[in-house]
């Protein structure tokens, strides 16, 4: 006996097994991909847009509160983040600018104490980066705020984090979508060529 | 939250790369040497600590997460295997030159040329799948992920900041130390870019009379020696065959206690202009030993051999400076200061100045008379090729065509010396009969000497210093007197060169080393560049102990019976005085990067323990009390003695040239002793440009420049007069041995048929050849001409001779491939790549401009920014001296890739050295092309990239996006100056001493990306710093005007000893490369004719070419007018 199925239905059921097919081999073929798709030398982020990198939250060695520092003590950014003008990176403040009010406040908290041990040991802190770009991007602090370009456009409100998250995709086109319009705005014809960000 | 604790563990276990640059520990930036070894010992380990820690973890979980524990890259012997001696069996191959047969024909073969098989294409095998598989796999596998979640997960990375950051530092701005190059007794000034602490370049300090700014090969290459993972930390003894580690401690103990027994101590030091000979001499004389008891060497002939001529023909110690910006006319005889000389950049920079073509068609001139071809004869504009050993004639012969000409110059007294000295040999003169032939063009040449204002005549090489080696400089001395070039061009009463080794030394050492018991030696090597037969080695066995301290394991530490590592220059205090009067401060740059320690601080430890203290903390503090001395030059005491030293230090360079009045020649006719020129085949073994006298060996980066005019890397070649090769019956990459005319030595290497040689002369370059057990790199690697060379030694300047020594050739049998990078030697009758212009043309057209721009074509007008980037290389400059390849794979992290791959033809220089012989095979014209990605307006590269990963940027650079290639290599193919290079494997940054060429990923530079497997790259006008420079004028607020000509120097550009290369912004009119562009030689490479409306290929690059200017054009470079 003969079912009629309706041609729809038939191109979609053969759809889904082509689909079904191709995600087995998917899955076979995985460790050979995984090796493909990592190189050394690369941190690429081969998730999607917003799996692992927005709102991605680390927790820290010690728990840092940027509401206690740049929201309730209105401590500048670039009081502690001084590199960002002037260089590539903003720079994560070395424990001496930590010391240098810690030493008097609050020493008998525990994440004082440790980084007041540190100091004395001469030992870094480790702090996990929240907000990193593939080795093949090669940003800078510099020219974007010298242009004015607040923290918060890239970072968001940090100060009312109490754990720094990360706020945008910082993606290629999210990068772009104000490269574009500043590009029309000012006539500048590099903003959007590769060699900008990528050499 | 206890998920995300695992989470977090998890992201730790997989920390990122510890090269990345933002993620640096670095614990405080203290560079004072303590002098408690004990508390160098804890703060030196404290960075390689941290750094060792984190790499660990990175390859461990890196390879756990992706690759199921299999090794799948960065194998543990790469590409880089020591190349091997072994060579293809077979017939005589025929048309060798034209072709290489292993590249064309038999795949098989070529795999065999190194003995193994090629490594990493073997690991590439032995991963899970086949290739095809694998690519099939990955076909579905990315068909099928539409939907699905990715399998890859972000490793995090840490940021480690500063615990105390210095005051001067910004994280991710460079911080610039100025210090001293050490690598030569040149003794350049050079600035040190260092990043977080860690030293990423080297440039040349633009103070520094010397350098003038520029750098040669080698001191580029140095930063590589710095990081270098076979550098030793900790002091070794000799026990048994072998050597044990044993500690700092131990070693002072035993050698204080070595020396107290009879105080029968010496040291056998380098060259140095300073104060360490001084402090040498004041440790002897505290131990009790007496102050003769140091000894100096330098394998450059040329130091000891121009040290002892001034000394007896002035009385005084003194070199004379060699003015070359001044000099109209120069005359080389058997010379090549371009290639080594005794100061190679500023000889560059003088010649640079005083061979530049005006725009008025006038140009210096440059005589050359020499055997073998060298750099610098190739860059002259006449060159006669002379018999082997005939250098001392050819020199008494110009004497005597001086004496005879009328305008002779010089003093009576000057004169009378000369004619007492052709006298003497006007009859008798050995080898006069054989050059009777060139009297005319030596009497031309001496006219021409005469005609000039200022005319320098420069003798003797490293290659041929035989016999008559010093006798040459005295002749050299007599004719300059003749041509009235002293105090003219060679400045001899102001500011002379002060020698920097005490001539006779090595002849006194061998005769006094039985009377010692302790013997250091420091930052030298004769047990490598002394000739075995000279007797320097049984000298040396007898000695009981034997002390080393050098910056990398050489053959003394193989030698030695305690080893102490000693640092590096740029991690050593130290000054050098390389001009009278005139000081050159070297200060550390970076921390100590292995357990090295400074050798001056082991001596004052070694003088402490035998109780007798120098009296000074460290080093540190004893050059700080005797720059007290460069203090009284300051005219103006305003600033005191510690502001002047931080002043000095940040300046590098301080002082005055010392004056004294002008002195008469003193007559040492009677001690000129002429010995007549061996005959018959004679070996010639001049120092390699780049490796020197072996000193550069173990940096891969000078291995893989290669040597300009053969460009042969990772190899010794021996070359041959093309003619007499082929008489022979031999043709290139023949297997060939050398032997001794008398004895069983012998070396084998592959034939290489060089143009412009004498019939007579066999060409060796020293440098490789090295022991086994040093480096990884130099094992196996070469061979060494010195044990082909008799022991006999110059009684005057105490140097073994080097030259004149007979040989014989026979061949092997089969193949001995060398790794030269250009297979052909001519232009294959192309007129637009190289173009040559005489003089008369140059000033006929003086105010003819170019506009290489106006190309008639239908592609529509390109977008134009703000600046249009263009580069201008003027190929009359140009010297071929490879410091620009070395430059630019430094600064722009350029992996090496080893002799099996360059065999390949796989090099990954970004920028190349093209030379290309013209004209009569035993004297050709050469000429030599810098060339790099030519940035086309319209890049035929760039219509055929599939995935845009190349494109225009508006500023005219030829971009490249390495994260949107996709490795089609399609742009290779299409690019016509083959200036595209493919990654074939990821090269291993990461993993420190893996296999020694592997980078130390803390000597990368961590503005440009690093590049992985499957990946093309280019040359991209060093964009790090022209983005570097623009955000600096943002920053400063200096608008679009801010940027100024010359701001911007690329790699290349800057250490260019030559200023062959100029960079800037074309679309200003009055810029540099901009009027370079309209120079009446400039022409675009492959860009036709444009006189004659061809137009090539019409790729309208962005660099142009300035036309090499030659006396004569040859036949083949005249333009064909259809």
């Amino acid at each position: 006996m003969r079912i009629l199925i309706p041609y729809k239905v038939k191109m979609m059921i053969k759809s889904l097994m082509f689909l079904m097919f191709g995600a087995s081999l998917y899955l076979w073929a995985q460790p050979s991909y995984a090796w493909w798709m990592w190189t050394p030398g690369d941190t690429v982020d081969n998730s999607s847009q917003s799996s692992l990198s927005k709102g991605y939250k680390p927790i820290q060695p010690i728990p840092f509160s940027h509401v206690a520092h740049a929201d309730k003590r209105q401590i500048n950014c670039e009081f502690c983040h001084s590199a960002a003008r002037r260089s590539t990176s903003a720079g994560i403040p070395p424990l001496n600018t930590c010391m240098g009010c810690h030493r008097f406040v609050r020493t008998d908290k525990d994440a004082i104490k440790l980084i007041t041990q540190k100091t004395e040991k001469n030992e870094p802190m480790e702090w996990i980066k929240v907000n990193d770009l593939p080795d093949f991007v090669r940003f800078s602090h510099m020219p974007h705020v010298s242009k004015g370009v607040t923290c918060q456009t890239c970072h968001g409100d940090v100060q009312k984090m109490e754990v720094v998250e990360q706020f945008a995709p910082m993606q290629m086109g999210w990068c772009l979508d104000c490269h574009r319009t500043e590009q029309k705005k000012s006539h500048k014809t590099t903003l959007t060529a590769c060699q900008t960000c990528h050499f | 939250m206890s998920d995300m604790h695992d989470d977090l563990d998890f992201q730790r276990s997989s920390l990122g790369e510890p090269g990345n640059d933002r993620s640096i520990p670095e614990l405080n930036n203290s560079f004072q040497v303590s002098s408690n070894p004990k508390e160098l010992k804890e703060s030196d380990k404290a960075l390689p600590t941290v750094q060792e820690k984190s790499m660990d973890m990175t390859e461990h979980s890196q390879r756990l997460a992706f690759t199921g524990g299999k090794e799948v890259f960065a194998p543990s012997e790469g590409p880089f295997e020591a190349p091997a001696t072994q060579k293809i069996s077979g017939s005589l191959y025929m048309e060798a030159e034209e072709i290489e047969p292993a590249l064309a024909e038999n795949e098989s073969d070529l795999d065999t040329i190194g003995g193994k098989k090629n490594s990493l294409e073997d690991s590439f095998l032995k991963a899970d799948i086949g290739r095809r598989d694998f690519l099939r796999l990955f076909g579905t596998g990315a068909a099928a992920s539409v939907g699905a979640a990715a399998c890859v997960r972000r490793p995090a990375e840490t940021a480690i900041p500063f615990v105390n950051q210095p005051l001067d530092t910004v994280p991710g701005r460079p911080v610039h130390y100025a210090s001293t190059c050490g690598e030569c007794s040149a003794a350049c000034g050079v600035h040190v870019k260092t990043r977080e602490g860690r030293a990423v370049k080297i440039e040349g300090n633009s103070f520094s009379a010397l350098s003038g700014g520029a750098l040669c090969a080698l001191g580029q290459g140095s930063i590589q020696a710095l990081y270098h993972p076979e550098r030793r930390s900790d002091p070794m003894e000799k026990s048994g065959s072998g050597f044990a580690k044993t500690t700092w401690d131990d070693a002072f103990k035993k050698i204080a206690g070595e020396i107290s027994v009879g105080k029968k101590v010496a040291i056998f030091t380098g060259p140095s202009t300073g104060n360490r000979h001084t402090f040498f001499k004041e440790f002897l004389t505290k131990i009790g030993a007496s102050e003769n008891n140091l000894y100096t060497y330098d394998a450059n002939p040329l130091l000891a051999s121009l040290a002892a001529a001034y000394k007896m023909a002035f009385g005084r110690s003194a070199i004379a400076r060699p003015d070359l910006r001044k000099a109209q006319t120069i005359i080389g005889i058997g010379s090549d200061f371009l290639d080594v000389g005794y100061s190679p950049v500023y000889f560059h920079k003088g010649y640079g100045i005083s061979q530049n073509v005006t725009q008025m068609g006038t140009k210096g001139e440059h005589i050359h008379f020499e055997s073998y071809l060298t750099l610098t004869g190739a860059k002259a504009s006449e060159r006669h090729v002379i018999a082997p050993g005939t250098e001392l004639a050819v020199t008494l012969m110009l004497i005597e065509e001086l004496l005879n000409s009328e305008n002779v110059k010089g003093k009576e007294s000057d004169r009378e010396i000369a004619r007492k000295l052709i006298s003497k040999y006007k009859n008798n003169a050995p080898d006069a009969q054989d050059i009777e032939s060139l009297r005319p063009a030596i009497k031309k040449t001496a006219e021409r000497a005469l005609r000039t204002s200022a005319t320098a005549i420069m003798c003797g090489s490293t290659g041929n210093f035989d016999h008559n080696g010093f006798q040459l400089q005295l002749a050299a001395i007599v004719a300059n007197c003749l041509v009235g070039s002293f105090d003219n061009v060679l400045e001899l009463a102001n500011g002379w060169f002060t020698p920097p080794v005490v001539p006779g030394d090595l002849a006194r050492f061998i005769n006094d080393a039985p009377n010692y018991d302790v013997v250091f030696f420091v930052d030298t090597n004769p047990f490598f560049t002394v000739p075995q037969k000279t007797g320097f080695h049984e000298a040396a066995a007898k000695l009981k102990t034997i002390v080393s301290i050098q910056a990398f394991p050489n053959e003394t530490d193989l030698a030695a019976t305690i080893t102490l590592p000693g640092h590096h220059y740029l991690e050593a205090w130290g000054d050098e005085s390389p001009v009278a009067g005139y000081w050159s401060f070297r200060q550390p740059a970076v921390r100590p990067t292995s357990g090295s320690r400074q050798a001056e601080d082991m001596l004052m430890w070694i003088a402490a323990h035998v109780s007798a203290p120098m009296g000074f903390e460290n080093y540190q503090a004893y050059l700080k009390d005797k720059w007290q001395a460069v203090y009284k030059l300051l005219e103006d005491k305003k600033i005191t003695y510690d502001i002047f030293v931080t002043l000095a230090l940040r300046k590098g360079v301080f002082g005055k040239p010392d004056r004294v009045a002008n002195s008469d020649m003193i007559d040492f006719v009677d001690s000129f002793n002429y010995t007549k020129a061996a005959r018959g085949l004679i070996l010639a073994a001049p120092f390699d440009v780049r490796l020197r006298d072996g000193r550069g060996a173990h940096i891969p980066i000078l291995q893989e420049a290669g040597d300009s005019l053969t460009t042969v890397a990772w190899d010794t070649y021996i070359a041959l007069n093309p003619g007499f090769a082929k008489n022979l019956g031999l043709r290139r990459n023949d297997h060939i041995k050398i032997s001794a005319a008398s004895g069983a030595e012998a070396v084998q290497s592959g034939l290489y048929p060089l143009p412009g040689l004498h019939p007579n002369v066999v060409v060796i370059p020293r440098g490789n050849g090295k022991a086994k057990g040093i480096s990884k790199i130099t094992d196996d690697l070469g061979v060494d001409p010195l044990v082909l060379v008799g022991g006999e030694i110059e009684p005057q300047t105490g140097m073994p001779i080097t030259a004149g020594n007979v040989i014989k050739i026979s061949q092997v049998g089969g193949k001995f491939v060398l790794a030269a990078m250009q297979k052909h030697n001519d232009l294959a009758n192309r007129k637009d790549i190289v173009k040559t212009v005489t003089l008369e043309e140059v000033k006929q057209n003086a105010s003819k401009q170019v506009e290489l721009d106006k190309v008639p074509d239908l592609y529509p007008a390109l977008v134009q920014g703000a600046y249009r980037w263009g580069m201008s290389i003027d190929l009359a400059k140009c010297t071929g001296c490879s410091a620009c390849m070395v430059a630019c794979s430094i600064e722009n992290n350029i992996p090496q890739i080893g002799r099996e791959q360059v065999i390949k033809g796989r090099e990954m220089h970004w920028i190349r050295l093209d030379r290309y012989f013209e004209g009569p095979i035993d004297n050709p014209q050469v000429y030599f092309q810098p060339m790099m990605c030519q940035h086309c307006n319209h890049a035929p590269c760039e219509a055929v990239c599939p995935v845009y990963a190349t494109t225009h940027d508006p500023e005219g650079i030829n971009a490249m996006t390495y994260n949107r290639c996709v490795g089609t290599r399609y742009c290779a193919n299409a690019c016509p100056y083959k200036v595209r290079r493919f990654n074939w494997f990821t090269h291993a940054w990461n993993t420190m001493g893996e296999r020694p060429m592997d980078r130390n990923p803390r000597a990368l530079n961590p503005d440009v990306t690093v590049r992985t497997r499957g990946v093309m790259e280019k040359c991209n006008f060093c964009y790090q710093r022209i983005r570097a420079a623009k955000h600096e004028v943002e920053y400063l607020n200096q608008g679009e005007g801010g940027l100024k000509d010359g701001q911007i120097q690329t790699a290349c550009q800057q250490t260019c000893p030559a200023d062959a290369i100029t960079f800037g912004d074309l679309s200003k009119d009055q810029s540099w490369v901009a009027r370079n562009r309209k120079d009446s030689r400039a022409y675009l490479a492959l860009g036709g004719d444009p006189e004659h409306k061809e137009y090539g290929l019409k790729t309208l690059p962005n660099v142009s070419y300035l036309a090499k200017v030659v006396n004569e054009k040859l036949k083949g470079s005249e333009p064909e007018h259809h």
